[in-house]
């Protein structure tokens, strides 16, 4: 149930490669991470029968292992190889076995724009940040963080309209209902649509991601539920 | 391809090849000009900033645009090149210039974004 494991953070391959394992959790500096995702050059892709492994190189390391399951089922057959010399994008989970890390992917793909390679490097900082940051901050540590997954547009929870303060009108108007509510448990999800007429379901959990990550909010009895770390 | 693609190689501009003479580095830019011989060629990088690419070979194909080298500082602050590689611009322009801001933000946070 705990929102953290689903979080999606870019990193580079050095970061992975130093991020230690307790049980089965991975930790960059004491932040917990799980699923990734890295941008880097194929040099190495070698085909077998149920995967291909590709050697990803981001500069910032040796190349990584990234290991893509071949669906055998696939009508049609072959997984297309993307080849040496491509800039990817990879998103997958961490692992490790016998002390080597590597990737399992869930999904690769060739870069065609070579501007989100720039825009990979400046989130990365970002989102190491923001973690560190919502890590360190006293008591209430919010619980969600919501990164700029593949293909999403606008970053982090961007609510489409110019933000005023950081927060666009959707986020300020779920921060102030939030903040406004006096029910121990906080107010939930439910309560919040009712109240929100314009926005849907959808919206308002992209802007409740957004406030959590940003520390605004922090979830209390249950993930539906929140109170503003603003103290009345 | 070499040993220095197993090791971290700094994503660097031109004003600091000098703090890294003898190391493996990352450099972008685009291409200026390239000699006749064919065995070196000129990069400007985003703040338009000349550095010189020696080859171990001759180009055996035309390049031009953005190029990612990779290979180590001479002592003369030139990059002797192990590998390069073009950045696609088919779809859209690459913005140096941003990328040039964005060495800036990695080179302050190494913390969060560690070469090694």
């Amino acid at each position: 149930q705990r929102i953290r494991s689903q979080n999606i953070v870019p990193c580079t391959v050095s970061q992975l490669l130093a991020a230690e394992q307790v049980d089965e959790t991975f930790r960059i500096r004491d932040v917990e991470i799980s699923q990734v995702t890295i941008m880097g050059i194929i040099r190495h892709a070698e085909k077998a029968p149920t995967n291909i492994l590709y050697k990803v190189d981001d500069m910032t390391a040796a190349p990584m292992d990234v290991r893509q399951w071949v669906d055998t089922d696939e009508a049609g057959g072959e997984n297309v190889v993307v080849p040496p010399g491509t800039y990817v994008k990879v998103a997958g989970h961490l692992r490790s076995f016998q002390n080597k890390k590597s990737l399992v992917a869930f999904k690769i793909m060739p870069l065609e724009n070579m501007n989100e390679f720039t825009t990979h490097l400046l989130e990365i900082v970002n989102a190491h940040m923001i973690l560190r940051k919502n890590l360190m901050s006293a008591s209430r540590v919010p619980q969600s963080f919501a990164s700029a997954g593949m293909g999403d547009v606008g970053g982090y929870g961007g609510g489409g309209s110019l933000p005023v303060n950081g927060l666009t009108a959707h986020q300020s108007q779920v921060l102030n209902l939030i903040k406004n509510c006096p029910v121990p448990e906080g107010m939930s999800l439910q309560e919040l649509k009712l109240q929100l007429h314009n926005m849907s379901m959808s919206t308002i959990k992209q802007a409740v991601e957004f406030l959590s990550s940003e520390g605004h909010i922090y979830s209390t009895v249950d993930d539906d539920h929140y109170k503003s770390t603003d103290a009345e | 391809m070499g040993d220095v693609h197993e090791v971290p190689r700094r994503r660097v501009a031109t004003a600091h090849l000098a703090q890294h003479i003898g190391q493996p580095v990352c450099f972008v830019g685009r291409v200026e000009k390239i000699h006749p011989t064919g065995k070196f060629f000129v990069l400007s990088d985003g703040e338009g900033k000349n550095t010189t690419v020696e080859l171990r070979e001759p180009l055996d194909e035309e390049i031009s645009g953005i190029v990612e080298v990779v290979g180590r500082v001479t002592n003369q602050a030139t990059i002797m090149c192990m590998s390069y590689v073009q950045f696609r611009e088919d779809k859209s322009p690459f913005d140096l210039e941003l990328y040039n801001e964005a060495l800036k933000i990695i080179h302050e946070f190494p913390e969060y974004f560690p070469f090694g």
